[in-house]
């Protein structure tokens, strides 16, 4: 027989329509909603008063523009005095060289960082076991939890001037510290991404085959030379898939660069750059950010070729295979000991309070407590404006008292050191003797606004209280209060907050219209995502594991490419792709009219989170021995019987896994979601909402975390579900 | 039951010829064996006939019907796999069913036909078990009730015994022999193991990197060889490299060493040869019409009811077989032996390898 067209595009000698649907409708759909969309911003990207052109590159890669620079200044912090107390405020921020080098050294630092910390805790947990392990392995678990905004605003805030860590260095050196702008988003997301490195590394480390750190050591090799020469090399592979994905996801974040966004240098990165010229513009956007998006793009897809050539070449560790074998692990000496329980349990008791902090807010209703304070001794200086003219006798009070304005100082055991403006009336006696002025009688009600040391920043409040001194009078008939002292009562000063416990929060996010609508979308939209996504993983998977067709590699690539493109090309591209081809239609983004979300959002979702579940479903279908297939179609039953009667059951639990682990991320997904998505609120998923609480204080950021908890709620259940459906280990993200 | 013919069957995977132009012809009603060693195309050769993959070049017939392109749900030729390829998420009652059930026959008649099948095999009453629930014999047995179940016109074995231990091999092989006799279908039979073929074959084809070398009954193929590769392949033998010297019609002397052997049969063309002689028809005793040679004993080797006698004749290195008897207890090495070999024992062959 002949080899026809059909056996060289899909590797069957006959034409079986179902695998040809296998292969092209999975290809057809990511050409459709990935390729030809990036390809649309593309063409735009290269033109220049309607022709073919690099303006728009060029005028990124000209050096010292806004986009690659020098910057103005290397210092790595600023110091500033604090208002008021005057103490000293270290601001961290990075430093500026343009929007595209920040972007990767930013990414840079993060991919580093991350697989730093990852690395470690990967090995601790893989080669060592210790008192507390279990402690570690449940702790570690926390950090996957994802929860966009909420997470970065949370370390944000752990690392503001008042922030705890800040608090601290007050306690102990005295000065402050804000880590804010690039520094602020380069450790949000360390934080946010170090377990994608930590789960690669893990199983890196896990199946490395002991007999082969065995020999070295049996060959002399021990301790951190062995590490350094056996089994570093053999993870590495594993590592670097791991650091690929930080470097893209970190490169692509919004989140963060958003949560510090009101610090100018925070904004200079190009996934905020993209995000804000693209939604605050109106009408026509300029081709300079597809331009941009482009540059990110390309970054993105060297990272992911780059690795998987890598790691291709390097699939060292699974090459002997020799059936199980029990991971070597030992017990600690005295000085890891020590790392381990003063190093790394603090390192990762910090890495979970993005998600404690989340669940905190989200819990706790805060009541500021107010109390007065009787002890104050003050002197106001000001000026009086008695009613009529003054001669020498004694002057009563006239109804509702003299009027004076002055400044105070004063002093409180309490409160301490007093510093304000005052105003408000004096009751009481003023004697004139030839020109010098007695006053007594009380201060009633006055408005003190200030400074009292104790507390940090100004307070306002009313004072009251007993007053004598002196005065001069002044023509015109008003008194110059020189130095009058008096006992002072300060009513409702801000003695702290209160943290209560409270569901009002999650009641709201639940009873709210409002919120509960960006709820209900996001689950619907993932949903139907899934149901696409279970679809094209199971018509890949099955495509590329059976069949050797020249459409086979194809396939392979681009059912992964949705990890190497950022999000927001992908809104980008729709953005573009879709007022082309669709105008004044639901899916036309500029049409604010008729635009519905839902359409470009479940097609976004099920193009972006793909990749995790056909992984999942083409482990499954390499597990499933071609036998059992052929011994069906054998027996005489169809393709389409033997798939639906002999792979798919045995594949189920797989497809199950993928689904799972594809909602999760779908109901997360930020950059298509708070762009395309937010052009109409009412259709808007939960992160466009969170989004708008951090970017224009729409809502509160309570209810933001509630909507985070809600998230890890559903992130659980799932890892729940899938360990007790499939007693698989849920594998969340992972590229090798 | 069918007649399978296969002209000229070439099967390439992209740079690799697994099958260079076979053609055999499986008569009704006979066990036939492919045999040969690992990686020789018997699998293709199998996987061709069963449609479960398609040649390159040539035809497959069953009976008069050209089926080269037919799939091989519509074949009717049942394979049973090397691994069983069992269904793990069905119960044996439902593997076997399966067959059936594609048939679309009425449930009744399924259950009966079930029932007949595992009794076949005999696993009645193994219904309701799972393929993980069942030792490798018995898979072996549930593949070949599914397989049969469905009255296939053609039975493909693919190293049925190869994952049985020693013991059950042997039960196994009397059980597919009496199955097919008792049901008198076609089957062709795999296997690289040429005890196993001999014993359980009616004819055998013995094949070699992509081409059959021969074919025949067991014993023709065991005491005729045509090919110093069928001849090697067939048990343990001499293969003695040696050149053709003289030739008088088919009748030739052949030297090796300092050996001339006169009137043996050849004709051949080439005059690089090699003697094939079976170890247990040398005999070290004076027999007639023989040629005697004539070395020193290097070892001999005891297996309990036979005994390996090996001599060395100038270089060469010749092993006799021999009941153990007493007077061959007293054979020593380094002493002189003479070994006794009837012409007709002597097969001389076109050197091949
Ligand atoms: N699907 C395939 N792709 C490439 N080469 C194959 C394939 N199947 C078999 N071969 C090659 O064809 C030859 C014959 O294989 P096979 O028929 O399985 O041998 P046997 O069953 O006799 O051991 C071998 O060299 C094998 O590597
Ligand atoms: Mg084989």
């Amino acid at each position: 027989m002949k080899s026809n067209w059909s056996e060289r595009l899909f590797g069957t000698p006959k034409f079986e329509p179902l695998v040809a649907t296998s292969y092209l409708f999975p290809l057809l759909y990511l050409l459709f909603f990935l390729i030809i969309p990036v390809l649309a911003m593309l063409a735009i990207a290269f033109t220049y008063n309607g022709s073919l052109s690099l303006h728009w590159f060029r005028e990124i890669f000209s050096f010292n523009s806004d986009y690659i620079k020098l910057p103005s200044t290397w210092s790595l912090f600023q110091s500033v005095k604090m208002p008021g107390t005057g103490e000293t405020l270290y601001i961290i921020q990075g430093l500026d060289f343009g929007i595209v080098l920040n972007s990767i050294i930013v990414a840079s630092v993060v991919t580093l960082l991350a697989s730093f910390i990852g690395t470690i805790f990967a090995f601790l947990m893989a080669r060592y076991t210790f008192p507390g392990k279990n402690l570690f392995r449940i702790l570690l678990f926390i950090p996957l939890l994802v929860t966009p905004f909420v997470s970065a605003y949370v370390v944000q805030q752990i690392f503001s001037e008042y922030g705890i860590v800040s608090s601290i260095l007050h306690a102990l050196f005295g000065f402050r510290v804000r880590v804010d702008g690039l520094a602020g988003i380069a450790l949000a997301q360390s934080i946010t991404y170090y377990p994608i490195v930590y789960l690669n590394a893990y199983a890196s480390f896990i199946n490395i085959d002991p007999s082969l750190e065995e020999q070295a050591e049996n060959l002399g090799s021990r301790g951190f030379h062995l590490f350094r020469t056996v089994t570093f090399p053999l993870a590495l592979p594993g590592i670097a898939a791991g650091a690929t994905l930080v470097f893209i996801f970190s490169l692509e974040d919004l989140a963060a660069p958003i949560v510090f966004h009101s610090n100018d240098l925070a904004k200079r990165i190009m996934s905020y750059q993209i995000f804000s010229k693209f939604l605050f513009g109106t009408g026509e956007r300029s081709p300079l950010i597809a331009a941009l998006a482009i540059v990110m793009l390309t970054l993105a897809i060297i990272a992911f070729l780059g690795i998987r050539k890598y790691v291709s070449l390097r699939q060292y560790a699974m090459l002997s295979k020799g059936g199980r074998w029990s991971p070597r692990v030992s017990k600690p000496r005295i000085g890891q000991a020590l790392i381990i329980y003063l190093l790394l349990l603090p390192l990762l008791l910090f890495t979970i309070t993005p998600q404690v902090g989340v669940v905190q807010l989200a819990f706790t209703e805060q009541h500021r407590i107010v109390t007065n304070v009787t002890d104050i001794t003050a002197s106001v200086t000001g000026v009086m404006y008695p009613t009529g003219s003054i001669t020498n006798g004694t002057l009563v009070t006239p109804k509702g008292g003299w009027f004076f304005q002055g400044t105070v100082k004063g002093y409180s055991d309490s409160i301490g050191v007093i510093n304000g403006s005052i105003s408000g009336f004096f009751v009481g006696k003023v004697t004139v003797n030839n020109g010098e002025v007695k006053l007594t009688g009380d201060i009633s009600y006055a408005d003190f606004q200030g400074l009292a040391s104790r507390y940090n920043g100004t307070i306002h409040t009313q004072m009251k209280g007993p007053i004598t001194g002196t005065g001069e009078l002044l023509s015109g008939g008003t008194v110059n209060l020189t130095s009058t002292r008096f006992k002072a009562t300060m009513f409702n000063i801000p003695a702290g907050q209160v943290s209560k416990f409270s569901f009002n929060y999650v009641k709201q996010m639940i009873l709210t219209p409002d919120v509960r609508r960006y709820i209900v979308n996001s689950l619907l939209y993932s949903t139907v995502a899934v149901i696409l996504i279970v679809l094209l993983s199971i018509t890949s998977s099955y495509a590329t594991s059976r069949f050797k067709g020249a459409l086979t590699p194809v396939l392979e690539s681009i059912v992964i490419l949705p990890m190497a493109v950022p999000g927001i090309v992908v809104a980008m591209g729709y953005f573009y792709f879709f007022h082309l081809v669709f105008p004044g239609t639901p899916l036309d983004p500029i049409s604010p009219a008729t635009f519905n979300p839902a359409y470009v959002l479940i097609l976004a979702y099920s193009v972006r989170r793909l990749p995790f579940a056909a992984r999942s479903v083409y482990a499954g279908l390499q597990q499933v021995h071609v036998s059992l297939e052929e011994a069906s179609m054998n027996l005489g039953a169809s393709r389409w019987k033997t798939v639906t009667g002999i792979v798919l059951p045995l594949i189920s639990l797989n497809v199950f896994g993928g689904a799972m682990l594809s909602f999760v991320y779908a109901m997360s997904e930020t950059s298509v979601g708070i762009t395309l998505g937010s052009l109409n609120m009412a259709k808007a998923p939960i992160t466009a909402f969170m989004k708008e609480v951090l970017l224009s204080a729409a809502g509160s950021i309570n209810i933001a975390a509630a909507l985070g908890v809600l998230l890890i709620t559903v992130q659980i259940i799932s890892i729940v579900l899938v360990n007790v459906i499939t007693k698989q280990r849920y594998s969340f993200i992972g590229l090798s | 039951m069918v007649e399978v013919r296969l002209e000229n069957i070439v099967k390439r995977f992209g740079e690799t010829v697994a099958l260079k132009g076979i053609s055999l012809h499986i008569k009704h009603g006979e066990l036939f064996t492919l045999l040969g060693p690992s990686g020789c195309g018997k699998s293709t050769t199998l996987r061709i006939i069963a449609g479960l993959d398609y040649p390159t070049e040539g035809k497959v017939f069953f009976g008069d019907q050209d089926v080269t392109n037919l799939s091989s749900s519509d074949r009717g030729a049942v394979l049973v796999f090397q691994n069983y390829a069992l269904w793990p998420h069905m119960s044996v009652f439902d593997n076997v069913a399966y067959g059936l059930r594609i048939r679309k026959l009425p449930k009744g008649e399924v259950e009966k036909r079930v029932k007949w099948a595992l009794e076949l095999v005999k696993l009645q009453g193994f219904e309701d078990r799972y393929p993980t629930q069942l030792s490798g014999g018995q898979q072996q047995r549930v593949a070949i009730a599914r397989a049969l179940v469905v009255e296939p016109k053609l039975l493909l074995l693919d190293e049925p015994l190869s994952n049985l231990d020693a013991k059950l091999r042997l039960e196994m092989r009397s059980e597919i022999r009496r199955i097919q006799r008792e049901l008198g279908i076609t089957v062709l039979y795999v296997t690289h193991d040429q005890e196993e073929a001999m014993a359980i074959s009616d004819r055998i084809a013995v094949m070699n990197v992509g081409t059959v070398e021969q074919v025949g009954s067991p014993r023709e193929i065991y005491e005729h060889p045509k090919t110093e590769f069928v001849a090697s392949f067939m048990g343990k033998t001499n293969v003695i490299p040696a050149k053709v010297t003289e030739r008088e019609g088919d009748r030739v002397t052949v030297e090796f060493e300092s050996f001339r052997l006169e009137g043996l049969t050849y004709s051949g063309e080439k005059d690089d040869v090699v003697i094939v002689i079976r170890p247990e028809r040398i005999s070290l005793h004076p027999v007639e019409d023989a040629i005697t040679l004539e070395g020193t004993v290097d070892l001999v080797e005891y297996y309990g009811f036979f005994v390996e006698v090996i001599g060395v004749f100038g270089e060469r290195r010749i092993i006799a077989r021999t009941i153990s008897t007493r007077e061959v207890s007293v054979i020593r090495p380094t002493q002189p032996i003479k070994f006794y070999i009837r012409r007709d024992d002597i097969l001389v062959l076109p050197k091949q390898l």
